[in-house]
């Protein structure tokens, strides 16, 4: 079989990432430009300064990871683009850069979308096996997808409101804790007990999560304490947290094992590197006999390298746009 | 010297490529919402007419704002792309520069783009002279700064106290004004937006 090199570019958030991905399994390079610590003073992203960042560094990003690979653009089959969801501004930047390639190097434009790059983040670390049950987890999604093949993605269920890496952030934030607060949480809920009484989300028999409910509550809490001028623990805080959280989303995912017979468990988007999910997910894994992937730490967060293997996959099965492609803000998973 | 020219700084699209003073094809339209999907079919279209390939051009002009902050950055992700792969030089004009240049008359020219609120983004022109640099300016101290017969040229419907020509580019004489032009570093070309984004202007106040 002939080795396929497909160069993936990712501007979704707040992030300008490119990779070369060999074969949608090998990462040969990537290079990644956060802009974490200018949104920092902020409280969280600014969309505008997104777009602005990402179109001083977006040249810049993919002749370093060209360099890295040791590769030029000629050497590669097909490039891959984020064309959504996400922040409109910052998706157009990657779009225009990736089409204006497409152009010159008359090469394939594959679009892919993001939670797919999410989900194909594991087909960097081992070869996915279907039926697959992915969990995608992250700041802007909290959804049980399930996969017969590749390219093949039926929505079980999802949030009816906030997401759960949302949640996160914003408990952080509630506890005093600087954004991007959703690991600064995991990390705390290490050393604490579970000791606050938080409602559990949506216990039904549906594949949806609720975590309204449980955000309030933590509000509710911090606010009657405060008032009470009683000192919040706030690792037990952080643990009683999470716990009610994390159950929630093993829960459904353990249900959705069992009814569809599933032999691979992925773990998809930023959430997966909570290292409270991570354990719970392994121990699942355990429980029910079903092979588990999640993506090392760095393909966790937004980033091109994932981009790409999605890219690969999509490419083979003749998944290719014309100069007309368009971002879209939001969009179904197809 | 095959010479690509891109504007996107408003929802039109203009673009041209110039073969040693000689406009080969060009493309003036208004795309509207339309401008990120459709300004590279465009310029690809472009290229055919014109029968050459991307990397028979040899330099790049491109206007980096002010104006619609995502249209200049559609136009200047493309025009950096093309320049950085190519490996070609590429310099930057205003887009009030390019208004300025596309109009033949001795009086002092006033390009504005309409920056909302009461505020435009404009310049003032005498011959080679600047009176007003690029500015985020509100109208009526454009009118202060005024002090001989002038013309306003714009491609919004502002309501003005002077004369005003409705831009529309000439692509050849902006591409010959600027042929020499300091080249920079496709890395290096940035939009020039006049303005803070509205996080940046608030912290500002606050602080």
């Amino acid at each position: 079989m002939k080795d396929i090199y497909i160069l993936g570019i990712e501007s979704s958030c707040d992030e300008t990432s490119c990779s070369i991905v060999l074969n949608g399994t090998k990462e040969i390079a990537t290079t990644i430009s956060s802009q974490i610590d200018i949104h920092k003073e902020y409280g969280g992203v600014v969309p505008e300064i997104a777009s602005r960042e990402h179109v001083k560094n977006i040249t810049i990003i993919i002749e370093e990871c060209l360099e890295k690979a040791k590769m030029d653009i000629k050497d590669i089959d097909a490039i891959a683009i984020t064309y959504g969801p996400g922040l409109i501004g910052s998706l157009l930047i990657g779009l225009e850069a990736a089409k204006t390639l497409s152009f010159i190097y008359n090469k394939p434009l594959v679009p892919v979308h993001h939670i797919a790059g999410h989900i194909y983040a594991n087909s960097l670390e081992k070869e996915m096996q279907f039926p697959l049950l992915a969990l995608v987890v992250s700041g802007g999604h909290t959804e049980l997808v399930l996969m017969s093949d590749h390219y093949s993605f039926e929505k079980l269920g999802g949030t009816l409101d906030d997401a759960i890496g949302e949640c996160y952030d914003k408990v952080a934030r509630v506890i005093g804790l600087e954004y991007p607060g959703g690991p600064k949480i995991d990390k705390l809920a290490s050393i604490g007990n579970p000791t606050y009484k938080l409602p559990v989300p949506l216990n039904d028999d549906s594949y949806n999560f609720s975590f309204s409910g449980l955000k309030s509550a933590v509000i509710n809490l911090n606010h009657k304490l405060e008032q009470r001028g009683e000192e919040i623990n706030k690792a037990d805080l952080a643990k009683s947290f999470q716990t009610v959280a994390i159950s929630s989303l093993i829960n459904k995912t353990k249900k959705a094992i069992q009814n569809y017979n599933i032999k691979n468990l992925i773990v998809a988007g930023g959430v997966a590197a909570s290292k409270g999910l991570r354990d719970e997910i392994f121990k699942l894994g355990e429980e029910l006999n079903v092979d588990v992937t999640i993506p090392q730490m760095k393909y966790c967060t937004d980033n091109a390298a994932m981009i790409a293997a999605a890219g690969y996959y999509a490419y083979k099965l003749g998944r290719i746009a014309d100069l007309k492609l368009n971002s879209k803000s939001s969009d179904k998973l197809s | 010297m095959i010479t690509l020219y891109i504007d996107t700084s408003s929802s039109y699209l203009y673009a041209g490529i110039v073969k040693d003073s000689n406009l080969l094809v060009e493309v003036k339209a208004d795309l509207g919402h339309n401008l990120s999907e459709m300004a590279l079919p465009k310029i690809s279209d472009m290229f055919e007419k014109a029968k050459l390939k991307a990397c028979d051009i040899n330099k790049i002009i491109v206007v980096n704002g002010p104006g619609s902050f995502t249209g200049i950055r559609v136009g200047l992700t493309i025009a950096k792309v093309f320049a950085w792969s190519l490996n070609i030089p590429i310099t930057t004009i205003t887009s009030l520069e390019a208004m300025a240049a596309s109009v033949d008359d001795s009086r002092l020219l006033v390009p504005i783009i309409d920056a909302r609120h009461g505020y435009v983004y404009a310049a003032i022109y005498d011959g080679d002279n600047v009176v007003l640099e690029p500015s985020y300016i509100k109208l009526e101290d454009v009118y202060k700064k005024i002090s001989s017969e002038c013309i306003f040229i714009t491609n919004d419907s502002i309501e003005l106290d002077y004369e005003k020509w409705d831009y529309t580019p000439n692509i050849l004489t902006i591409v010959n004004k600027y042929a020499d032009k300091k080249e920079i570093h496709a890395h290096k070309v940035n939009p020039e937006y006049l303005k803070l984004t509205a996080a940046e202007e608030s912290k500002l106040n606050a602080s």
